[in-house]
């Protein structure tokens, strides 16, 4: 079985290849690519002209909410949410009901997550980092390292104890296991629900200051410079962090960090009425604070793009704003929202954007992902984007099973058409049929 | 169209200005015994998730002036505490044919997630740290009924304004209306924050008060005791007391202000509160006409329609 992808703009950011060719798939793995393949016969011929051919997406933060959370999300409409967004791994977050924080519930969700009927992407688990994810006592990281989990996380419950965070360091640095760190001092959080500034006043909101997560995105840093553990900083918001990070990447700690496409695309202003769905952790921020995360982004402080996939049933967001839970559905826009805020306004490449959200987060988190090199993968991981593809994201239309997402209605130029994991898992309705065929030799 | 008030921040200067006269053409006839525009087939619901005393028997006494019917939901009888959601207890409100809702509860934003469900006309009664319109336009009221007119004044807000749905409304209406509003509080209550409202800010008291022509208090809630925003009511009476001492800085014709419940002896002293620039009881009194213009004006249907203006004898709403 042999599946041709013609004609594209082959982009690896591994390799650093750009250029227009061809990519081969044969037995479930990439055999061939380049500029010169001269192949025109496969058992299936995709013409991808005018797209580009990329790594699968690989996505450092999705809540598959399953198991305990059903009714939110599962693992087979998160992960068919996944593919339909162009990601072929994915990493879950632990704070499932029960959080992920034993061996045995590492084993379902991967056996779950690779049964028939779900998206047919890799599920890489994140083990928590406590029992429970209470804060109180560091799990059994070495038999979660062997259940297969990539890195240690207590998620939006952060490790406020310096001590135990010093000692899980001390472990997960033995373990070559990287720490997931959600930066928040949960003292000066509490009970906030909005960026502490403009709106939260104009709303009467209790708001969470930036030190919030600025006094936490340095005390992890100074952990990590110290314990030589890899730490990765999730969701970055502020200026003042992105400068922490800055500061402390160039002491050579080992950090790495990523951003949600919500945190440079929407400022506070976009709550306007008690708008539940622009409720997010941390919260939204400034303009001035996009500004300088855009210039992180392009300069390389911010290492990479997580959708943050965070789906909540609509009786839980209809509530008044302080009820609501923190969040939102995102995992078919990153795409769109990521090639339009970041691509199209010339704030990356086309080689950086696709870095950012494949190459460097798979580097990050050890995954076998985020490269088009021949046989360096035991599975083909491609997706295929049409850069210039206008549409409007209808959450109606999505995959997951809920639609919180603060992405409804917004006009997008860059879609995900294609998704091969091995053989193809998601084929977009605005693919032209006529580009997919079976080559005259086959037929 | 439904007409909602749930915030003061919503409002244009035209429709204020119309919901004032509306209030002052009610007082007098009240006051002088003429027939008011009456309501009917209509039933108001009064939905308090919050305790609230003096702001639910001042809708009471509105609705009950025009005749409009009324029917009382207290938060402890109500199916919220069986775990329906705001939401739910709305629609069902909704098809049980109420015809509005008057509304308070301790989450801001409430009012405005049940206008968005209700289907009829919604009216905050204070909704958290948000917004109390009704509470604003009362004092507006009072104000002009002393001052003649809002603009060009100068109203020091005096304490709580972070927390304080009072000071929110209070600063979108004077604001709006031309005068110059003042936050005077210390920085934990009156924090940088607040540069959405564009009030000037003063953290001593005596300088805030300088040459106003309003002081309004605000009630401190012992809440912030807890929270360590003050280390003692004691200290903060010290440090933003209204009384003799302080009101020597303000205007000699200063109107002297209060939302209620007063906390006699902490936000304000007997002088202040009992004197004679004190217009208390007023805000009182004229609280239950602005809540009549607030019902009329929300059950009032859209501009441009043949019905009569209640400044015309025994008019009566249709449905």
């Amino acid at each position: 079985m042999t599946t041709l992808l013609k004609n594209g703009r082959l982009l690896d950011p591994r390799q650093n290849r750009d250029e227009i060719g061809s990519l081969l798939i044969e037995d479930n793995q990439i055999v061939e690519i380049g500029s010169d393949l001269e192949i025109d016969d496969a058992d299936e011929v995709y013409d991808c002209t005018g797209y580009w051919i990329v790594p699968g997406l690989v996505d450092p933060q999705v809540h598959l909410r399953e198991p305990g959370e059903e009714h939110k999300e599962t693992i087979a409409t998160g992960t068919q949410a996944a593919a339909a967004g162009g990601f072929t791994t994915i990493c879950c977050m632990p704070n499932t009901k029960p959080p992920l924080d034993n061996a045995a519930l590492i084993d379902f969700l991967m056996d779950k997550s690779a049964s028939p009927g779900s998206g047919g992407v890799f599920v890489a688990p994140v083990g928590a980092l406590t029992v429970g994810m209470k804060g109180e006592k560091l799990t059994d990281l070495y038999a979660l390292k062997n259940a297969g989990i990539v890195a240690a996380s207590d998620e939006g419950f952060p490790l406020q104890n310096a001590k135990l965070m010093q000692q899980a360091m001390e472990f997960c640095f033995q373990l070559d296991l990287p720490i997931m760190a959600h930066c928040e001092d949960s003292s000066l959080a509490a009970g906030g629900s909005l960026n502490e500034g403009g709106m939260s006043s104009l709303l009467g909101l209790r708001g969470i200051p930036r030190t919030a997560e600025e006094i936490a995105v340095m005390r992890n840093c100074l952990l990590s410079l110290n314990t030589g553990c890899r730490v990765h900083i999730m969701r970055v918001s502020t200026w003042g962090a992105v400068e922490i990070i800055r500061l402390m990447k160039s002491l050579g700690a080992p950090i790495t960090c990523e951003i949600s496409p919500m945190h440079f695309t929407f400022t506070e202003e976009a709550i306007g009425e008690f708008d539940t769905r622009f409720k997010i952790t941390p919260p939204l921020r400034t303009q001035a604070d996009i500004e300088i995360l855009l210039q992180a982004l392009a300069d390389g402080t911010i290492d990479c793009i997580a959708s943050d996939h965070s789906p909540h049933a609509s009786y839980e967001v209809d509530v008044p704003f302080e009820e609501a839970p923190f969040g939102a559905a995102t995992l078919e826009a990153i795409v769109g929202v990521t090639l339009t805020k970041l691509y199209h306004a010339n704030v990356l490449t086309p080689i950086q954007t696709i870095d950012k959200l494949s190459s460097t987060p798979a580097k990050i988190l050890g995954l076998e992902a985020g490269t088009l090199e021949p046989m360096e993968l035991p599975i083909a991981q491609v997706a295929v984007i049409d850069p210039t593809f206008e549409w409007s994201f209808d959450r109606r239309r999505t995959s997951s099973k809920s639609k919180n997402t603060p992405f409804h209605g917004m006009r997008f130029k860059g879609k995900n058409m294609l998704t091969f994991f091995g053989s193809e898992i998601y084929r977009d309705a605005d693919f032209p049929s006529e580009a997919r065929y079976k080559s005259a030799m086959y037929a | 169209m439904n007409k909602h008030l749930t915030a003061i921040r919503h409002l244009a200067l035209t429709e204020i200005e119309e919901l004032l006269e509306l209030s002052a053409d009610f007082k007098s006839r009240i006051n002088q015994d003429k027939a008011v525009p009456e309501i009917k087939n209509k039933v108001l619901g009064l939905l308090f998730f919050e305790d609230s005393t003096r702001t639910r028997v001042s809708f009471e006494q509105a609705a009950h002036f025009l005749k409009l019917k009324t029917a009382n939901f207290a938060a402890t009888s109500s199916s919220m505490n069986k775990g329906e959601t705001l939401k739910d207890t709305i629609l069902t409100l909704r098809y049980e044919r109420l015809s509005g809702l008057v509304m308070r509860h301790r989450q801001s934003g409430a009012p405005t997630l049940a206008a968005k469900f209700f289907g009829g006309p919604v009216i905050n009664a204070g909704d958290g740290s948000h917004e109390h319109p009704t509470q604003a336009l009362g004092d507006a009221l009072t104000i002009i009924e002393r001052k003649g007119s809002l603009k060009g004044l100068k109203i020091a807000i005096v304490g709580d304004v972070e927390h304080s749905r009072v000071a929110r409304s209070n600063y979108w209406l004077l604001s709006k209306a031309g005068a110059e509003v003042r936050f005077v509080g210390p920085r934990t209550l009156v924090p940088e924050s607040t540069t959405y409202l564009s009030a000037q800010v003063f953290h001593e008291l005596t300088l805030g008060l300088d040459g106003v022509d309003v002081v309004m208090a605000l009630r401190l809630q012992k809440e912030r005791m807890k929270d360590g925003m003050l280390s003692s009511v004691h200290e903060y009476a010290k440090m933003y007391q209204i009384n003799r001492e302080a009101l020597q800085f303000a205007k000699p014709d200063v109107l002297v202000m209060h939302p209620g419940p007063l906390n006699r002896g902490i936000e304000m002293d007997d002088f202040a509160a009992d004197g004679s620039s004190s217009v208390i009881t007023d805000q009182v009194e004229n609280g239950v006409f602005v809540r009549m213009a607030a019902l009329y004006w929300a059950f009032h249907e859209g501009k441009g329609e043949s019905q009569e203006k209640p400044t015309s004898k025994k008019t009566a709403v249709k449905s």
